[in-house]
């Protein structure tokens, strides 16, 4: 499973994804070790790390499957435009053709995630978050890397919810999302010349441990203010 | 038709909507002829016969896998498919077992010919087993208890991920759904009945 | 002959045993069955439950071409060329207007000395300047399809979505003695909510600038905005600003982000 962390931290092992590849790439990206990745080191601010918000019901109700279907949309917001930019950044273009024939698929699955999920949850649909890659999407290796980590903390997350659901068609739809998510997570290790499947089972993956891990990247940014109110001082 | 989530929902409205609109589409959809509803409602007892019926299909990989790997006539990665996924759908055996308990069914014999011994048979085999348990399980999951989907959650992604993978040495595409589709009991019996690899009495 | 028996001895257990579960399983169902090796199923289980959504696969609007810009998240110098010692500019978080500063990214990744650098359209003088920084002292990407195409010789401005037009208007531009500037450029702020009608009710900030009026407050940025004089619009009129009327510019701020590219001919 994962190395231990060398730091005292809130993130315990289980919270830290199975082989610590998504930390892994983003820290050396900024020439740092984990340790000094998670500690904030990293970041000019002390902004805060972003997570996904948790839904507030506590047991299994048509109100909880909905905030489960909301973390879900932001998940799958992550997912997609994490392919999309790996996409606009040409990394994509200059993989070999069976690699950017992954990257298309499973791009094309995830924007359909998106797309049903928005669809089902209306007026309830999540906000699609701002997104800071902080590079991982513009490097072959790091992309690589954290989309296999990636894949494998959604079948985690899916492994999880699929069955809390109150509503069985719902469990119907979300045990669908879990086996092509596990497809795509065998696809993106073997392209990545790892084993298809690591292990018998895939182990669960609560919400709570998901937005741990999803917060350690800091992929989630504040969206940045290009608006105000003021007077203009251009030339005119 | 389609579940919507995006009115104001109180519990009864929500669950009056929601209960119509997968009645509706399960009347419409799947079981067409079989006349039987999916309201029976989940039960320790239903979760018994629903794990034997997909422990059939785990026997089955196991013993294609076995048979492949015993055989000698695997290669490279093919041969490694055979042995990683033969451990791994065995502790899947064992664990539907120990949830099932003393009502386990037993392994059926199976003869699966020149499909363990010709590798081109043998991968057609494995993607046949491999995608027919992966529909089989998301066709029951909706119809185990909460306790038992979520003993099965991670035998399921295993299974898809097998599934992918032997698509992949087979130069597929290994993820060919946006979403998985279902199957029924009975289209899964009859994928098995035209393999013949299971042996009648 | 021994083995023969064994193996009956073996088929006698074994459909005992099925027996057995038949009569086990198919309790409610009365009379115990007649065993076969495998049992139909399909007589004792359920259907699927159907899924409550089934997404369905569009062609991927990701590979049509996007504009993307980046907040500068830490003070920062723009480099020539990646990895360069000599700056050819100073990147501050904030605009003048206090709003987030941005730059345009060009296609161009590199990494030096393990650093990942970028290549970006700089807010600065001489206008057109691009140069390279350093991927960490941006935020994260935004993404535009659209992108305005000004005329300052036919005095229109033209806004595009996906390379299709999506609004056309007739605009002021700078009178001969400010020009406004030529080449591409990007929308850099959006201003709302002033009381100043010589700007009209909304006023764009571009990354370009005048390269006459360089001692005007606040860098001397060319805007976009509404007017007070719309008697003079067509016409090459103000002091390098593009104008338009204000019906117009209300138009155009639904439908154009900011980070929009701006081409200037």
């Amino acid at each position: 499973m994962s190395s231990k962390p060398e730091i005292a931290d809130a993130l315990t092992i289980a919270e830290i994804d199975r082989d610590g590849a998504l930390l892994e790439a983003v820290a050396n990206l900024y020439g740092s070790s984990r340790a000094d990745f998670l500690r904030g080191a990293a970041f000019a601010s002390a902004a805060v790390a972003l997570g996904l918000a948790l839904p507030s019901e506590a047991s299994a109700s048509p109100k909880q499957d909905v905030g489960i279907l909301q973390f879900d949309l932001a998940f799958e917001y992550l997912q997609s435009t994490f392919y999309t930019q790996a996409v606009r950044d040409r990394t994509v273009a200059r993989m070999k053709p069976e690699k950017q024939r992954w990257a298309h698929v499973l791009g094309t699955h995830e924007l359909a995630h998106v797309a049903i999920l928005k669809d089902v949850l209306g007026k309830n649909a999540t906000k699609k978050p701002f997104f800071n890659f902080h590079g991982v999407t513009e490097s072959e290796e790091a992309f690589t890397k954290t989309a296999v980590a990636m894949e494998d903390l959604t079948v985690a997350l899916l492994a999880g919810q699929a069955p809390r659901f109150s509503n069985p068609a719902l469990t119907s739809a979300v045990f669908s999302l879990l086996t092509t998510e596990a497809r795509h997570a065998a696809w993106a290790r073997r392209l990545s010349g790892a084993r298809p499947v690591a292990a018998a089972f895939d182990e669960p993956k609560t919400l709570k441990q998901v937005s741990r891990v999803v917060q350690s990247t800091r992929f989630i940014a504040a969206r940045p203010q290009t608006g105000r109110r003021g007077k203009p001082r251009y030339t005119g | 038709m389609r579940l919507r989530l995006d009115g104001q929902f109180d519990r009864s409205s929500f669950l009056g909507r929601t209960l119509a609109a997968s009645g509706a589409v399960a009347l419409a959809g799947f079981a067409a002829g079989s006349g039987r509803s999916a309201a029976a409602g989940p039960s320790e007892e239903q979760n018994i016969r629903i794990l034997n019926f997909l422990l059939r299909l785990e026997y089955a990989q196991v013993a294609l896998y076995d048979g492949g790997v015993s055989a000698g006539a695997l290669r490279g990665e093919l041969r490694e498919f055979a042995e990683v996924c033969g451990d791994q759908d065995r502790k899947h055996v064992d664990s539907l077992r120990a949830i099932v308990g003393d009502k386990a069914q037993a392994q059926p014999s199976f003869r699966f010919g020149d499909a363990v011994r010709n590798p081109a048979r043998f991968t057609a085999a494995a993607l046949t087993l491999e995608e027919t348990a992966s529909a089989a399980y998301i066709g029951q999951a909706a119809n185990l208890t909460k306790d038992r989907l979520s003993d099965i959650a991670g035998i399921v992604a295993v299974d898809a991920r097998h599934a992918a993978w032997i698509r992949a040495i087979a130069g597929r595409n290994p993820a060919p759904h946006a979403a998985d589709p279902a199957k029924t009991v009975r289209q899964v019996m009859r994928t098995l009945a035209r393999t013949k690899f299971v042996e009648q009495a | 002959m021994l083995r023969r028996r064994r193996r009956l001895a073996a088929a006698v257990v074994g459909i005992t045993a099925l027996i057995v579960a038949a009569l086990v399983l198919g309790g409610s169902h009365g009379t115990p069955r007649a065993p076969a090796a495998d049992q139909d199923p399909a007589a004792l289980l359920p259907d699927p439950v159907a899924p409550a959504f089934k997404p369905t696969l569009r062609p991927a609007d990701f590979t049509t071409p996007a504009s993307r810009w980046a907040p500068v998240v830490r003070p920062a110098e723009a480099t020539r060329v990646p990895g360069g010692r000599a700056p050819i500019a100073r990147l501050a978080t904030s605009t003048p207007e206090g709003t987030a500063n941005m730059v345009l990214l060009q296609p161009g990744v590199r990494v030096v000395h393990g650093r990942m650098w970028v290549r970006v359209r700089l807010p600065v003088l001489p206008n057109n300047t691009t140069g390279w920084v350093r991927r960490d002292v941006l935020g994260g990407y935004g993404e535009v399809r659209t992108r305005l195409v000004v005329d300052r010789r036919l005095l229109t401005a033209r806004l595009l979505r996906d390379g299709r037009e999506i609004f056309r208007a007739r605009v002021g531009v700078g009178a001969p003695r400010w020009p406004t500037p030529s080449g591409d450029f990007y929308i850099r702020n959006k201003l709302t909510t002033f009381d100043d009608a010589f700007y009209g009710p909304v006023a764009f900030g571009t990354s370009a600038r005048s390269a006459v009026l360089t001692d005007w407050p606040a860098g001397g940025f060319i805007g976009i905005h509404g007017t007070n004089r719309p008697d003079l619009l067509p016409g090459r009129v103000s002091h390098g600003c593009i104008r338009m009327a204000n019906d117009d510019i209300l138009r155009l701020a639904r439908l154009m982000p900011v980070g929009t590219p701006v081409t200037i001919h």
